[in-house]
């Protein structure tokens, strides 16, 4: 713990310039949008591993906070015209309240019943969407979202550069946010309540409300995440809803360890480039989903705290 | 209360090519949870015709022992011999269907099974099942409160009751020898007392006994020879020769003061 | 509401509620003996009917459907087997059990799927039917395999609950559930009961896929939309009982059946999940059950 607080921040800012620099020498539009999709994603592990890791709440339902994030922004954006900025936050909002409703029967609720009931509720915003078709897309999906947009500057210009920052920004603000939600007291609550529930009964805190907070606040950055997404892509199926993407996910957060943000951050960038490259080699476009969960399966088995353990020696 | 200065009789070095009189014979035995050793070191033995109590105050190993002896906990290091066959290296339902049966400390058996269907269920083994039918009516006659509520489920025994239908589960399994651990946990005297004929009367058939208890008086009245157990090793034995005096065991678990 | 619709709705709920029991069942056995939930039993469900299909169509080896189910019954006991060693068993006795087999049972889910998807392809498959033809029930005319489902699932639960409440390895295994180490204790390979289990439970959701898969059309996703529906079954039955499941699983067919009728299928899952809501808000170890296994 020591060491790695001297190296720590050391190492971020080096990742953060290096993400910064990035776009100049990288021209290819491929990669680019290699790596806003890496973003995304790594705004949805991280924001998983706080409600999954660090609460410890089983959580399953986070890709369809995600999927709430998508649909909010896409549909006020297209059909409200509201404006893509605010259509984004309003994304980060509804994932938020959905997920307060989805906990209040949650919080009540114990071990493998929360899974079953965060399931279920995934599997019904799929059926949501896939029934308002008139509204939604349906399985067809939804089309034609307006784009993200600034004063004098088309986001659809220069290769994709607009939507990298972006998308590097609310990557970089989110996983500080969620260090900081993380490390602050009511972090250490949590952690306190997922370690010994009785201990944190005895000290006086407030398990049921304490994981309330934390599946809104876990799901309003899934949410954000799925509002940029549905922005940059400007497109939407309930593919997303799809198990193969739960379980891309999930391996992010278990390959880059629960219980500390940066781990799923750093695993969701590796991951999804060799899941996108896979996808491009003949004959793995199905199969490397199968790869991607036998590697899930392997580090349940042989790394049950992820890469990040390797480095971080706690 | 000083260190275990007083070895145990047999030289934990030779290998257990033990006499053909015992029935169990454990050697330098060790085991334990996580990091640490329970057990250190444990040496001890049964002979086919006796009933042997191990005596201890609370936390230093017993239960450990029995559990490392059936297997429900894996050894770290030693040796287990039972009728002169090494058994150490056997999963728990082998070590049971040779014939050593272990009668685990407030065990709440199967909760939502009949009691009747339980003894059925107990005869598990093929040994056991061929003896089904004689064990049965032998383990109704033993306790016939167990017989009048045959149908009930176990979840609804009393204390007593359950002790009752644990040993007659033991009994069920056909056992060659018996480890009972603390058969009189939260007992009234009189269902002591009831307890303490049946576990004769069980031993007197020929079954050796291994009977893990705190209760001096309930042990007096039934075993041979005991061991005391300090900090997961065999500090004493008394009795070897003839019966056991109490006065030993008084000093045995109250300290050596007055005795030294 | 005339006699022809009550009648529609108690068909059509029968049949959900038989396909429900047979699944959800599958379920809670797993759950009640290994304290697991194994996420990949839709995919069982699929793979079963797929390998019943290469094995009897024409399109496949044509060998009939007697040995279809016969295929596929005995490559599901080596693939239930197959399954609890490699993503349950290692993690047997692990501080963080549920949540570790949720997310390895996912995973299996995944290979299965997309295993399926790999070697049968994403196009449309569709079994023959054990008993062809049209039957009619009261007022309701349906096909004879459903007649079929619904007369067969009642059987297969009967037998189920005879298996586990008469002969000794079915004592065994609900011994093994309620308390493992009293099991070993009368000499009960704990172990081996673990593999009878969850072959068991592959079977069970096999023989649900084999007997839906002339009804409905097979794809890699057969499995999902009964495996959503068991959970929501289990969640109002309680996963603990059997019995309890059971119950849930044909209340469930049947409110499914009057909701569809009443206000359309798009609507029917959402007042579904929002029931089970208000369910748990009142009762939440579920309607029936209790929460610990």
């Amino acid at each position: 713990m020591m060491t790695g607080r001297n190296w720590r921040p050391a190492a971020l800012v080096a990742v953060v310039v290096v993400g910064l620099i990035a776009p100049f020498f990288v021209q290819d539009t491929y990669l680019r949008h290699l790596c806003i999709i890496a973003f995304i994603y790594a705004m949805v592990a991280a924001s998983w591993d706080l409600s999954l890791g660090y609460a410890g709440v089983f959580n399953f339902g986070h890709i369809a906070f995600f999927g709430v994030g998508i649909y909010a922004t896409g549909l006020s954006a297209k059909l409200l015209g509201v404006d893509p900025w605010i259509a984004l936050l309003l994304g980060g909002v509804a994932a938020s309240a959905v997920a307060a409703v989805i906990a209040l029967p949650v919080i009540r609720l114990q071990g493998v019943y929360v899974v079953l009931v965060t399931f279920a509720f995934s599997q019904l915003v799929l059926q949501v969407v896939l029934s308002q078709s008139q509204v939604t897309g349906g399985s067809q999906g939804m089309v034609r979202v307006p784009t993200l947009w600034l004063p004098g500057y088309n986001f659809l210009r220069d290769y994709k550069f607009g939507y990298y920052y972006v998308g590097f920004a609310l990557l970089v603000a989110t996983t500080l946010a969620l260090r900081r939600i993380a490390t602050s007291d009511f972090g250490v609550s949590i952690r306190a309540a997922r370690d010994s529930e009785d201990y944190a009964i005895s000290r006086g805190i407030p398990i049921g409300r304490q994981r309330l907070k934390v599946l809104a606040a876990s799901a309003f950055f899934a949410g954000i995440a799925g509002g940029f997404y549905v922005l940059y892509l400007r497109v939407a199926s309930p593919e997303v809803f799809d198990f193969s993407t739960v379980s891309l996910v999930l391996s992010m957060v278990l390959v880059g360890g629960t219980s500390s943000i940066y781990g799923p951050v750093f695993a969701a960038l590796l991951l999804t480039f060799v899941s996108e490259g896979l996808s491009n080699v003949d004959g793995l476009g199905v199969g490397r989903f199968i790869l991607v969960a036998v590697l899930m399966v392997a580090i349940l088995l042989y790394l049950p705290k992820g890469l990040a353990s390797i480095f971080a020696r706690r | 209360m000083t260190a275990p200065d007083t070895a145990p009789p047999a030289a934990a070095d030779t290998a257990p090519d033990t006499a053909p009189d015992i029935a169990l014979d454990v050697r330098d035995l060790r085991a334990g949870y996580d990091a640490s050793d329970v057990l250190e070191g444990i040496c001890l033995q049964v002979a086919r015709d006796e009933r042997v109590g191990l005596f201890g105050p609370n936390g230093h190993g017993k239960s450990t022992l029995l559990n490392t002896i059936s297997r429900v906990i894996r050894p770290r290091a030693g040796r287990v011999a039972f009728m002169g066959e090494e058994i150490g290296q056997l999963p728990a339902q082998t070590i049971v269907a040779r014939g050593l049966v272990h009668v685990p400390q407030a065990n709440r058996l199967f909760p939502d099974m009949q009691i009747l269907e339980t003894l059925e269920l107990s005869a598990y083994t093929p040994r056991a099942r061929a003896a089904k039918d004689e064990t049965l009516d032998r383990v109704l006659q033993l306790f016939p409160r167990l017989a009048e509520r045959r149908r009930q489920a176990c979840k609804t025994l009393s204390g007593g009751e359950r002790q009752m239908l644990s040993i007659g589960v033991g009994l069920m399994s056909a056992p060659r020898m018996l480890m009972l651990d603390e058969p009189t946990l939260g007992l009234s005297p009189k269902l002591k007392d009831e307890l303490a004929e049946a576990i004769a009367a069980i031993s007197a058939t020929g079954i050796p006994l291994l009977l893990v208890e705190q209760d001096i008086a309930f042990t007096l009245s039934l075993v041979d020879r005991m061991y005391l157990i300090d900090h997961g090793a065999i500090s004493r034995e008394v009795g070897r020769s003839g019966g056991v005096d109490h006065q030993e065991i008084m000093e045995m678990y109250f300290g050596t003061g007055e005795g030294a | 509401m005339s006699l022809d619709v009550i009648s529609a709705i108690l068909v059509s709920g029968l049949v959900l509620g038989s396909v429900y029991a047979l699944m959800a069942s599958g379920l809670s056995l797993v759950w009640t003996t290994l304290g697991i939930f194994n996420f990949a039993h839709g995919a069982f469900m699929t793979v079963g009917a797929y390998i019943a299909w290469t094995a009897s169509d024409q399109a496949g080896l044509g060998y009939g459907l007697a040995a279809g189910i016969a295929l596929s019954v005995a490559v599901m006991i080596g693939l239930g087997i197959v399954l609890e060693r490699v993503v349950v068993r290692p993690f047997y006795g692990q501080r963080d059990f549920l949540l570790i087999t949720v997310m390895s049972t996912l995973a299996a889910m995944i290979v299965l799927q997309k295993g399926t998807q790999m070697i049968w392809g994403a196009r449309l498959k569709q079994l023959a039917p054990i008993v062809p033809g049209k039957a009619t029930l009261w007022r309701t005319t349906i096909s004879a395999q459903e007649t079929l489902i619904i007369v067969l699932a009642p059987i297969v639960l009967i037998a189920l609950q005879l298996f586990l409440s008469r002969t000794r390895t079915g004592r065994g295994i609900r011994a093994v559930g309620q308390n493992p180490d009293a099991a070993r204790l009368i000499g009960i390979d704990v172990s081996r009961l673990f593999y009878v289990t969850f072959a068991l439970s592959a079977v069970l959701a096999a023989l649900t896929g084999i007997l839906l898969g002339s009804v409905r059309l097979l794809t890699p996703q057969f499995g999902d939309d009964p495996l959503v529906k068991a959970l929501i079954i289990v969640i109002f039955g309680g996963l603990g009982s059997l019995n309890g499941t059971i119950v849930a699983a044909y209340a469930m067919g049947l409110v499914e059946a009057a909701l569809t009728y009443a206000i359309g299928i798009y609507w029917t899952p959402s007042l579904i999940f929002l029931l089970l809501i208000l369910v748990l808000l009142v009762r939440p170890q579920g309607l029936l059950g209790k929460v610990t296994r």
